[in-house]
């Protein structure tokens, strides 16, 4: 995904567009009859995007079922139960149980409480140390600038999976270190997104015309660099937040993540991988369609908010 | 695909005298053509109740601001409107009425008997082909001629327009064209069939005042020598004073006056013209405290287009609310000639009104 | 262009170098071949074994010694097996190169075909059923559908239809007692499509929108004025300039591949470079680690290369 182009003044959208469209924008020259806010212009924006605002309602809703988890799983985290042993989807347990009788939607409950929580603070540390390094490489140019260059060109090269992997055999597996490697690796991402964004921004005329009238280098970045980045940051943040979850599934699931006793959806996984072709596959659907669900939901949340932001890219 | 293979074919470029449809009376017809397209804020009458005819040898010039409806009663002939405007009215070529035709009954005509000049000719050349390539195409479409003709039509034509080394610039890219030469390639490829009539849209818009001169010369030269008609479409007065024989003066979607070029520049019948005219800047005139006159306000928005004429707001010789808010002005002959019509309730007294009053009444 | 490719090969050198030498120093540093004597009896053997593998010296000039063998082709020895690693690596290349080249030809294949319709067609149902299902294969997790795959495609028609063997395969590429074709099709169809999910996502994706960039075009409407049939018009004018944005994209993804087959081939048993990958790091091979990351940065970097270059091959306005 590329940066996007900066937030324009407001432009109307319009539908159906073919070979000879250019112009139909050129027809609305005219000035708007009533000036709206930005923010209710965004958000009208947003609220258009249906899928997105599903989207929002159905995270809330995981992101409460699985914090929540303490108070509103049916069963105790763990609560084994060796008599039932793994029976598939029941009116006691909706999601069916496992080899030891636990009840697999309380498990991912909890287990969603990892995964959410490493795909977050990922996807957190990564924007800001991004966005920090990207904004100084791309406004203070030369030296910052291709340093981080050639560095994130050094680690863009290497299999992704191969160095996290080796990374937190070495460094340790808590999630706290999951986390800080994942992080390590996807803050190169976003700090070259922001860096082409302050790049575009700042050949723009209204930054010459702040330099001309004697503002600092601060107030620029601040004033008005930072609102015309902020769009793609948000965007690519959201995105990130999708990848570093299934980033951390994909490492748990090949054994790399997580251990127990801590588990999450990819470990869940990792562990019910023997069920294939057995009359236990229910192990496998629940935990990944719960990725699914959260990742797609997350995705559409991104979309929702690119199209916020920039009116004109096209679905 | 070649529409008739056996129809005859002029091997001679581009025969100097009269040229293609000697059909008696009007090469194009166009009749209550409005346009409109539906957007988020409402419904935009991009063209609204346009009525024109082109004759065969003529040149017309279509005269407005941005956003006037030029460019969109251009694209309402040739078809190439998008798939959301509602378009009604007659579009008569030669008598057919071509509104409404599919796109595979529209494929002979353009190119062959209507074409078209867009105005920024580096984005309207396809940069992956070459030059020669793309007016090769033109040709192709419409005949079924062997390569090596095709080339020496295409060093031809380019060789008309004033390119050098046209055999070896038909190799190039759009990109390798300096920006003249790459709107007289298309104008290359506009006239490659010998069309009825040519549409420039804006065609020296985009170019230096130097390299306009070379692209309108070369408009005219082809038209002289070829009798087509040409619609040529600007904002810039000075360029239709040149080269028109009879001007159309557009406002927010809506014709305010017509008439013959003379009728135009010094008649004008209509408030709209004449504060056209009296904007343009002169050389010859004014002493160092003059102010450039303009005309107050601004072009209404599409959407919400003001009741009765749409430039009452703005007009210096409006009368408010009656007639001029409440009542749409007919486009009615005014002045001497029956073909000079103008949309002014008002009209008839604007016989003695001048540019060169209204700027004297700017307050210096 | 051919001093293009040059100095842009002889500019990767340092890069490959570079990320070469911090793979190693990281690789190094993490496993320690002499771990398993660290518990024998004799207090010598970790000092004698360090010795003996050169562990004892300055990293920069373990690099060095290594650098020098694996230019002469000299890549070691696989811990694990006690293989020579280039036999290794050889192997387990060719399996996943299987992968890439008909993983590719199906993405290629369908997503440009899917893009360019739904661009053609847009907002029409097919385009929004496509559209869905991008955005569902872009977030499913790879390594789901392919256990998914593997019980709705295999699994379940066997039970359901009642035949004597899964109608497709899920473990490796070939049968042990041998077969032909069928059998090697029938191998390939779960883990290509598995690994192909997210690639034909992301690449019609791409080309709808960069096929609806070039159809909004002004030379688009040119052609469509000077009388060019429909036909021509989106596969000559606007398809033609399509490609280039995709193609470039393709090749680094393509690039990106070879390191990234790691769950496919988990999956289904693939021995393969991601699979090498596992088993290697697992068993803290060292050897083989340092190798596999080097050469599959050396094939990101090649085909980056390969993007450049095809970009500036088709689009007229790059000349290098």
């Amino acid at each position: 995904m590329d940066g996007e182009s900066p937030v324009e003044p407001t432009v109307v959208h319009t539908r159906g567009i073919s070979a000879a469209a250019g112009m139909e924008l050129e027809l609305l020259g005219a000035p708007e009859p009533a000036a709206r806010t930005q923010w209710s212009l965004f958000s009208r924006r947003f609220l258009r995007h249906r899928m997105a605002v599903v989207s929002v309602f159905l995270l809330g809703l995981l992101l409460v079922a699985c914090f929540g988890a303490r108070w509103l799983a049916p069963y105790e985290q763990n609560q084994q139960d060796l008599l039932i042993g793994p029976v598939g989807p029941t009116a006691g347990h909706w999601f069916g149980t496992d080899e030891l009788g636990r009840d697999q939607l309380t498990e991912i409950m909890f287990a969603g409480q990892i995964s959410l929580r490493i795909g977050l603070a990922v996807a957190f540390i990564a924007t800001l140390v991004g966005t920090l390094l990207g904004s100084l490489a791309g406004f203070f140019g030369r030296l910052p600038e291709q340093l981080l260059m050639r560095l994130t060109d050094l680690f863009l090269v290497v299999p992704a999976i191969a160095i996290l992997a080796i990374a937190i055999k070495r460094f340790g597996n808590d999630s706290t270190t999951i986390v800080l490697v994942l992080a390590g690796l996807g803050w190169m991402y976003i700090a070259r997104v922001v860096r082409g964004q302050v790049l575009s921004v700042k050949e723009k005329e209204f930054v010459d015309a702040a330099r001309v009238s004697g503002d600092s280098s601060a107030r620029i970045i601040v004033r008005h660099i930072l609102p015309n980045v902020v769009g793609p940051i948000l965007v690519n943040a959201t995105l990130g937040i999708a990848a570093a979850i299934v980033t951390e599934s994909t490492l748990s699931f090949l054994g790399f993540g997580v251990q127990p006793p801590t588990t999450s959806w990819g470990r869940m996984l990792s562990d019910a991988r023997g069920t294939v072709g057995t009359d236990k596959a229910h192990l496998i659907y629940f935990p990944g369609l719960a990725l699914l669900l959260t990742v797609l939901a997350v995705n559409f949340i991104g979309d929702g908010l690119r199209d916020a932001f920039d009116p004109q890219s096209k679905r | 695909m070649p529409a008739e293979a056996d129809e005859p074919i002029d091997l001679e470029v581009l025969a100097p005298g009269p040229g293609p449809a000697a059909a008696p009376g009007f090469i194009l017809s166009v009749r209550h053509l409005r346009v409109t397209f539906p957007t988020d804020d409402g419904l935009v009458r991009a063209v609204d109740d346009v009525s024109f005819d082109v004759a065969g040898n003529e040149v017309l010039g279509i005269v407005g601001e941005s956003g006037s409806g030029k460019t969109v009663t251009a694209m309402a002939l040739l078809g190439l409107l998008p798939k959301s405007a509602e378009v009604s009215g007659e579009i008569l070529l030669g008598g057919q009425d071509i509104l409404g035709l599919s796109e595979k009954s529209l494929q002979p005509l353009r190119g062959r008997r209507i074409a078209m000049v867009f105005q920024d000719a580096l984005a309207a050349l396809n940069p992956v082909h070459t030059v020669g390539a793309q007016i090769a195409e033109a040709i192709t479409v419409h005949h079924d001629l062997p390569k090596d003709e095709v080339r020496d039509r295409v060093a031809s034509l380019l060789d008309l327009v004033g390119i050098p080394n046209p055999r070896q610039r038909a190799g190039q890219y759009p990109h390798e064209y300096s920006g003249g030469m790459r709107q007289r390639a298309m104008i290359a490829m506009a006239i490659a069939n010998d069309p009825e009539i040519l549409i420039a849209d804006e065609p020296t818009t985009a170019l230096d005042v130097t390299i306009q001169a070379q692209v309108l010369d070369v408009l005219a030269r082809i038209q002289e020598r070829t009798a087509s008609s040409i619609l040529l479409i600007t904002h810039d007065l000075g360029v239709v004073a040149g080269m028109a024989d009879r001007v159309m003066v557009m406002y927010a979607g809506r014709q305010a006056e017509v008439g013959t070029v003379d009728d135009i520049f010094y008649g004008a019948r209509h408030p709209y013209t004449l504060g056209l005219l009296a904007s343009l800047a002169r050389i010859d005139q004014g002493s160092k405290a003059e102010r450039l006159y303009r005309i107050d306000g601004q072009p209404p928005s599409l959407i919400r287009v003001p009741d009765g004429c749409a430039f009452h707001p703005r007009c210096f010789r409006a009368v408010r609310p009656d007639p001029c808010a409440t009542d749409r002005p007919d486009l009615v002959g005014a002045g001497a000639d029956p073909a000079h019509l103008s949309a002014c309730h008002f009209a008839d007294e604007l016989a003695d009104v001048t540019a060169e009053q209204l700027r004297e009444a700017m307050p210096r | 262009m051919l001093t293009f490719v040059a100095r842009r090969v002889i500019f990767s050198v340092p890069v490959l170098l570079v990320a070469s030498f911090l793979l190693f120093a990281f690789v190094r540093g993490t496993f320690d071949p002499t771990d398993r004597l660290r518990q024998s009896r004799d207090p010598e053997a970790v000092q004698r074994a360090r010795h003996e593998l050169g562990l004892d010296k300055p990293v920069v000039v373990q690099y060095k010694d290594w650098l020098g063998g694996f230019v002469r082709g000299d890549w070691g020895e696989s811990s694990r097996t006690q293989e020579r690693v280039f036999p290794v690596i050889r192997r387990a290349f060719w399996n996943t190169l299987q992968l890439v080249v008909w993983g590719v030809l199906l993405s290629a294949v369908v997503a440009v075909g899917v893009g360019v319709f739904s661009a053609v067609r847009q907002y029409s149902l097919p385009d929004y059923l496509f559209t869905g299902l991008s955005f569902l294969g872009l977030a499913m997790p790879p390594f789901w559908f392919g256990l998914i795959a593997i019980q709705f495609l295999a699994v379940y028609p066997k039970d359901w239809f009642d035949l004597t063997s899964t109608p497709l395969y899920f473990v490796g590429l070939r049968s042990s007692t041998g077969g032909g074709v069928g059998d090697y099709a029938r191998h390939l169809v779960l883990p290509v499509l598995t690994l192909t999910v997210q690639i034909i996502a992301s690449w019609s994706r791409y080309q709808r929108a960069s096929m609806l960039d070039a159809l909004s075009a002004d030379y688009v409407r040119t052609a469509r004025a000077k009388g060019v049939p429909r036909r021509q018009v989106i596969f000559g004018h606007a398809f033609r300039n399509a490609l280039i944005p995709l193609v470039t994209v393709m090749a680094l993804d393509i690039g990106a591949l070879f390191g990234g087959l790691v769950v496919t081939e988990q999956i289904f048993s693939i021995p393969g470079m991601g699979r090498l990958f596992i088993d290697s790091l697992v068993q803290g091979d060292a050897n083989v680690l340092v190798v596999w990351t080097v050469i599959t940065a050396a094939f990101v970097i090649a085909f980056n290369l390969l993007a450049d270059v095809l970009y500036g091959i088709l689009d007229p306005r790059i000349r290098y």
